[in-house]
């Protein structure tokens, strides 16, 4: 009867030393690979930090009018640009200018090192049953496991700061991107696959020709939400000593600081709303402009 | 971590709970007086009843605060009294405000080991003077505090490097890793009541100017990781930290002098512990120390006779402390068995609390 009562679990001693045991050789690990470790990602150190002190010490007007250009560039609607930098006017007249600076560049930096890896990625995924088995648990990893699970990890090797932060957004954030583009290309018609296979086109052709054309509006829902995501992560990038908007609402929180933590976490909301409608427009004009000189 | 939690707890409460408290201690002395009159005659009764029953010290129970040095204490007192003095003690789960409040209101229980006092200072005082509690211990810990630290791989090969103001010379030596050219100073989290104190005093060694940057890690796991790195890896580390707790003992690490005197209680709590814009002018201090305590509760005293007496001989050395905590993170164990393992390994440091018919007893029992 007693099996049935009690899980015949482990013992204490055991699952002390097993714990012990896993801690002690990431401890070893750390000690030999950290410095290399650290190395390898000092330049996108560099160029996180040059690029956090250009937005902050470039004169905010000059910042406001770069922003502007992007959002016409991205979405060449007045309305957007306008909306834009009232928003960025807002933040800058409460108080918040630097830390959205501080940021913008991680956001940034973010969405491009998510986007340069996970629409690769996910195209790889696309292509081969057997990477999409081996991909997808380990995206479900890094979408629910609770981030200060890896967080410790990271900073044993890598300390605190930007890169840390860094890596701890794209674990996060690369998921959607990689999934949303996978399916994406496996979406794309069969015939239309067939068509271009009738006039001849070889599996480059059909991949940039073909079948990312069309299965952009996913992949663009992909990147959109990789931005949600890394600008969600940003209060928790800040628990690994991230400069920015996280800090203050870090600090709001454990002081019941209401105001403060709403600024701060409005502040967050805007450049989310400006990320995402950017892109958005960005996304539609090009798949417009395909539609328009396209075939139908 | 504990500590730092229920220090941050403390420091945000404070303010709240001494309004709160004002109005309770209108009706609290009205009672009190109530109750001073009965409980004196009965005490008179009696201490002259049982004047001869002072080995036998009854119930006492004592609160065992929700940290792990805490914890230790409860558990070596519930031990040392029950085995060596014959008394029957009760652990009551507790922290720092409500054990206070009950002790100061109800006078239960009996006996706070490890009470931190910067939080409840004033109603604390206000109980003392009216006779309601007593302490009976300053520092039943010792080097317990916050303050600022480097490991101890720093200390041996720069032994030059003595006081705070001797670091603040060599930025060059804490480089960050932002911006090598300056040195990191790792700081308090956000939105903890050190942070304010850290910036201060930040800008009170002018050290912006000497070539640091204040680096906010910007939570408890941030600074405890910022700290194991470098400490595991050997890397110079200078930041903030507080002890007893298990990562200073873990990592042996070395609290600095600050190289400055304490500069005054106004400086401290006038400018220091303030938002920067309410403090214009700090001055350079060494932190403000850490008041703790073990409290007892007037019935206590009156009756525990040689369970007292141990009380206000009971002091663990903190790196004695702080191995504990060790070993308690390691083993993942529990008060009651840190305090078998202490009272076996120590007997040097607890015989001397003892009477030696105790002590005999005590160890027997082990």
């Amino acid at each position: 009867m007693d099996f049935f009562d009690t899980f015949p679990a482990m013992d204490r001693q055991g699952l002390r030393d097993l714990k012990k045991g896993i801690d002690s050789s990431f401890r070893e690990f750390s000690r030999s690979y950290g410095e290399g470790i650290e190395d390898f990602f000092e330049p996108l150190l560099h160029f996180l930090v040059w690029l956090e002190k250009l937005l902050i010490n470039a004169p905010w007007p000059v910042v406001i009018v770069g922003i502007a250009i992007l959002a016409w560039l991205g979405s060449r609607s007045w309305k957007l640009v306008a909306g834009t930098v009232i928003a960025f006017l807002v933040i800058g007249y409460f108080g918040m200018w630097k830390d959205t600076m501080a940021t913008l560049a991680i956001i940034s930096v973010a969405t491009l090192l998510c986007i340069s890896f996970g629409i690769p990625l996910g195209i790889w995924m696309a292509r081969s049953e057997r990477v999409q088995l081996a991909i997808t648990p380990v995206l479900d990893v890094m979408q629910t496991i609770p981030s200060f699970v890896y967080l410790i990890p990271v900073v044993m090797l890598l300390g605190i700061g930007k890169v840390p932060g860094l890596i701890a957004v794209c674990i996060y954030a690369i998921p959607p991107l990689v999934r949303l583009t996978n399916l994406g290309i496996r979406l794309v018609d069969k015939e239309v696959l067939e068509a271009a296979d009738a006039f001849g086109a070889d599996n480059r052709q059909k991949l940039f020709g073909v079948q990312i054309p069309l299965a952009l509006p996913n992949i663009f829902a992909g990147v959109n939400q990789t931005i949600m995501m890394s600008l969600a992560m940003v209060v928790i990038a800040s628990m690994i000593g991230v400069k920015g908007l996280g800090l203050p609402v870090l600090r709001a929180v454990s002081n019941q600081y209401l105001a403060l933590g709403l600024l701060n976490g409005l502040a967050i909301v805007v450049l989310a709303i400006i990320f995402d409608r950017v892109s958005q427009a960005y996304g539609r004009r090009l798949q417009a402009h395909r539609e328009g000189t396209g075939h139908d | 971590m504990m500590i730092g939690k229920s220090l941050l707890a403390i420091m945000f409460n404070v303010h709240k709970f001494v309004l709160m408290l004002k109005e309770e201690f209108e009706l609290m002395r009205k009672l009190f007086i109530g109750l001073a009159v009965a409980s004196s005659a009965l005490l008179g009764l009696s201490t002259s009843a049982f004047s001869g029953a002072h080995a036998k010290c009854g119930d006492v129970t004592m609160a065992e605060m929700n940290w792990a040095s805490a914890e230790l204490m409860a558990n070596i007192d519930k031990v040392i009294l029950e085995e060596g003095y014959g008394c029957k003690v009760e652990l009551v789960a507790g922290a720092t405000m409500p054990s206070f409040t009950s002790m100061n209101e109800k006078g239960q229980p009996d006996v706070a080991a490890e009470l931190w006092i910067n939080a409840v200072r004033n109603p604390l005082n206000k109980a003392m003077k009216e006779g309601r509690l007593h302490s009976v211990v300053e520092g039943p810990i010792t080097e317990l505090g916050e303050g600022w630290w480097i490991p101890p791989h720093t200390r041996k090969k720069h032994p030059e490097l003595k006081t705070v103001l001797d670091i603040l010379k060599r930025p060059d030596l804490f480089p960050h890793s932002e911006d090598k050219s300056k040195g990191a100073f790792v700081g308090c989290p956000a939105g903890w009541g050190c942070q304010l104190a850290n910036n201060n005093l930040f800008r009170a060694f002018e050290m912006e100017k000497k070539g640091w940057v204040l680096v906010d890690p910007g939570s408890a796991a941030g600074l405890d990781g910022s700290m194991s790195k470098a400490a595991e890896r050997g890397e110079n580390w200078f930041g903030y930290y507080w002890a007893p707790t298990a990562l200073i003992g873990k990592y042996n690490m070395v609290p600095l002098d600050f190289g400055v005197p304490f500069a005054g209680k106004e400086n401290w709590d006038g400018c220091i512990v303030k938002a920067e814009q309410d403090c214009a002018n700090p001055k350079p201090s060494a932190w403000t120390k850490s008041e703790v305590h073990t409290v007892i509760t007037d019935r206590f005293k009156k009756e525990g006779g040689a369970a007292v007496t141990y009380l206000t001989k009971r002091i663990v050395p903190g790196p004695v402390m702080n191995a504990m905590l060790v070993f308690m993170a390691d083993q993942q164990a529990g008060g009651a068995d840190a305090a078998v393992e202490f009272l076996k390994k120590h007997e040097a440091i607890w015989s001397k609390w003892v009477s030696s018919d105790a002590a005999k007893k005590i160890k027997k029992a082990l």
